[in-house]
């Protein structure tokens, strides 16, 4: 919330943090990001290693790592894209049913199961996607919750998937499979989602969430933009599906097509800051922790308190952690080139990448 | 025989369903914004209904004029609701990106729901209305006469709220925000107002029918999401921004889904609704009575 008091303009934080030290951290990032990515990833993977194996800390960073992967996939679609997804948690739920399904009742191995699980949510998400690409705006946000509350339906009706009551699963990996699991999914997607923010692919991403019909009178077929975006979206919310239905051992039509968890992604990407790399993630890490927090000190609050959040960043910092701290460090650079009369040009040039 | 009775009762809901999703339609088409929120105004009524005939008679059965006394109450109270909801939260996401206006109201939906769960627990509650003969037959189908009162209650709603759009001074000034708010500021009407007014309105209606929901079906603090999705499906089968069309909506989705319980299993309305919701929007973006819901 520090961010909050930047809003205020007040003195005592510009001479604490001053913008231009917060410009230079952005350009370090920017300059340095597969570097950072590099020490992120081993210090990530150190825990376990040095003993910290399992117990309650550890659940939660696995967790924590599970979220970020959500979010991240949410944002591909939803906030480099900007096709406001509902229905997230439908590739998500199928991810899970098909590594719940197989690994039970077909004795696959866990790696093989995870596969079918990525490729099955990328399949239907390209079957879906036929469909619901076609809408825009408010339209496809109902539209694909439409689809998570059928796909939960129907696997309430079916017999494969344990009806109503769900799965049960045994003899599952130990908790230490998971955390690397999680980790390594959420450090391959952070790395592709970085490369793909400075190629002509996320450049047209862009392009179609600023203005889609521009994008096609240039020339690009936005349909299979938007169709790759909402795959590579799918691909990595199943993985992460096929993850936590072993890592939870059960599984039912409420947890695997969670739309409370759905709100949840969409509020951690918005504000971490969506539309960047590192937003979400960050947004992850918080606003997980928040919500781990709150459901053990105010049981049965936690609601209120997301709802709360959510309304409580969405009215007063829209852009995000990332993105209000972003703006505040372009404040240096907005007076130094003389305030209004240059800010045409540099905008784009500072918000331009991670 | 079957199949009309299964028409008949779908009828008879499919009415509640359209005061319900009138009153979403005229939030999104005046004020822009898809209030996911909206369900969570019909649990609300309901449970206004529910704890004025508990608090009052100590009972929840009552008498048919008793339980619709109560029902002017649940429209106040949500009137107020909605009123105070637009001018605190939703006023100040209006005109931003559709993810913001989206997640305000979903922020709102969720933090009622649980309220509403810690406050009356998540036990589904109904109001028990005493007929001396609770059903009648015309042509050998059962109209079940609670029901047949909750389907003229929402009729007449709807068609206040008509009136009420078309004749008086606030309704035509809500219509003229709808059209082109710069003008309508222009010409003297004061937009944040009227858009508060038309929020609580809508909230009003979608209390007053939650009342009789509670009457004739079941409320429980989580039952908001699929009214306000049913809602969505109605206005975007209707056409944003008609009430006649929402009206078909209305009445044509109760029956579909009647139907499909009846015919196949009512395991299965949901995924049935929702396809027909995929196909039209891909089919008739348009609505068969909307004026162009362009993108």
């Amino acid at each position: 919330m520090s961010t909050g008091e930047s809003e205020e303009r007040g003195g005592r934080l510009r001479s604490i943090v001053p913008p231009d030290r917060v410009e230079w951290l952005f350009d370090v990032c920017g300059t340095h990001g597969w570097k950072l990515l590099l020490v992120a990833t081993v210090l990530g993977a150190l825990p376990p290693l040095v003993g910290l194996e399992d117990g309650y800390y550890m659940t939660v960073v696995t967790e924590m790592y599970l979220f970020a992967i959500l979010a991240l996939s949410w944002d591909i679609i939803g906030g480099q894209t900007g096709y406001p997804s509902f229905g997230n948690m439908a590739f998500f739920g199928i991810g899970a049913y098909t590594t719940a399904i197989l690994v039970k009742d077909f004795a696959v191995g866990f790696p093989i199961a995870m596969v079918a699980a990525g490729l099955l949510a990328v399949t239907f998400a390209t079957v879906i996607g036929a469909v619901v690409l076609r809408l825009r705006g408010h339209y496809f946000a109902i539209a694909t919750l439409g689809v998570l509350l059928a796909a939960q339906q129907v696997s309430r009706n079916l017999d494969i998937t344990g009806g109503a009551s769900g799965k049960i699963l045994f003899d599952v990996p130990d908790a230490s499979t998971f955390y690397y699991l999680f980790l390594g999914v959420l450090v391959a997607e952070v790395a592709l989602v970085y490369y793909l923010s400075n190629t002509r692919f996320g450049f047209v991403l862009n392009a179609i969430r600023d203005d889609e019909e521009k994008a096609t009178a240039m020339g690009f077929n936005t349909t299979y933009y938007k169709t790759v975006a909402w795959m590579l979206s799918a691909l990595f919310t199943g993985l992460a599906g096929g993850g936590y239905s072993l890592l939870n051992t059960f599984l039912n039509p409420q947890t695997a097509y969670n739309g409370s968890w759905n709100v949840e992604l969409i509020a951690m990407a918005l504000m971490g800051g969506s539309g960047t790399v590192a937003g979400p993630v960050v947004g992850a890490f918080g606003l997980h922790t928040v919500i781990e927090y709150v459901e053990r000190a105010f049981v049965g609050w936690q609601l209120v308190v997301l709802g709360a959040a959510i309304v409580v960043t969405v009215v007063s910092f829209p852009d995000g952690v990332v993105g209000t701290l972003r703006e505040y460090a372009s404040e240096m650079t907005y007076y130094e080139r003389g305030g209004m009369a240059a800010t045409d040009g540099d905008d784009a040039e500072v918000t331009g990448d991670e | 025989m079957a199949i009309t009775q299964f028409i008949v009762n779908g009828l008879l809901i499919g009415a509640l369903f359209a005061g319900i999703a009138v009153g979403f339609a005229l939030i999104w088409g005046v004020v822009d914004i898809i209030n996911l929120a909206h369900g969570e105004m019909v649990m609300l009524g309901g449970y206004v209904s529910f704890w004025l005939l508990t608090v009052a008679t100590g009972s929840t059965d009552a008498s048919p004029t008793v339980f619709l006394a109560t029902v002017p109450v649940a429209i106040a109270v949500l009137f107020v609701v909605g009123y105070a909801l637009q001018r605190t939260l939703v006023q100040r996401v209006i005109g931003t990106d559709i993810f913001l206006t989206l997640l305000v109201t979903f922020g709102i939906s969720i933090a009622i729901q649980q309220l509403a769960i810690q406050a009356w627990t998540a036990n589904p509650r109904s109001i028990q209305t005493s007929f001396a003969d609770p059903s009648m037959t015309v042509a050998g189908l059962t109209v079940p006469k609670m029901k047949l009162l909750a389907f003229a209650g929402a009729l007449v709603l709807t068609a206040v709220l008509y009136a009420f759009l078309q004749r008086t001074r606030t309704g035509r000034a809500i219509r003229g925000v709808a059209q082109n708010p710069e003008a309508a500021e222009l010409v003297g009407i004061d937009v944040e107002h009227t858009r508060a007014v038309t929020f609580g309105i809508s909230s009003g209606i979608a209390g007053g029918i939650g009342a009789f929901v509670a009457a004739i079906l079941t409320i429980d603090p989580q039952m908001g999401l699929i009214y306000t999705l049913k809602s969505f499906v109605i206005v975007v089968f209707g056409g944003v921004g008609s009430i006649p069309g929402a009206m078909v909506g209305g009445l044509l989705l109760g029956s579909v889904e009647e139907l499909t319980a009846g015919l196949v299993s009512s395991r299965w309305t949901l995924a049935v609704s929702f396809t027909l919701l995929i196909v039209l929007l891909v089919v008739k973006p348009n609505g068969l009575f909307g004026e162009g819901a362009d993108q």
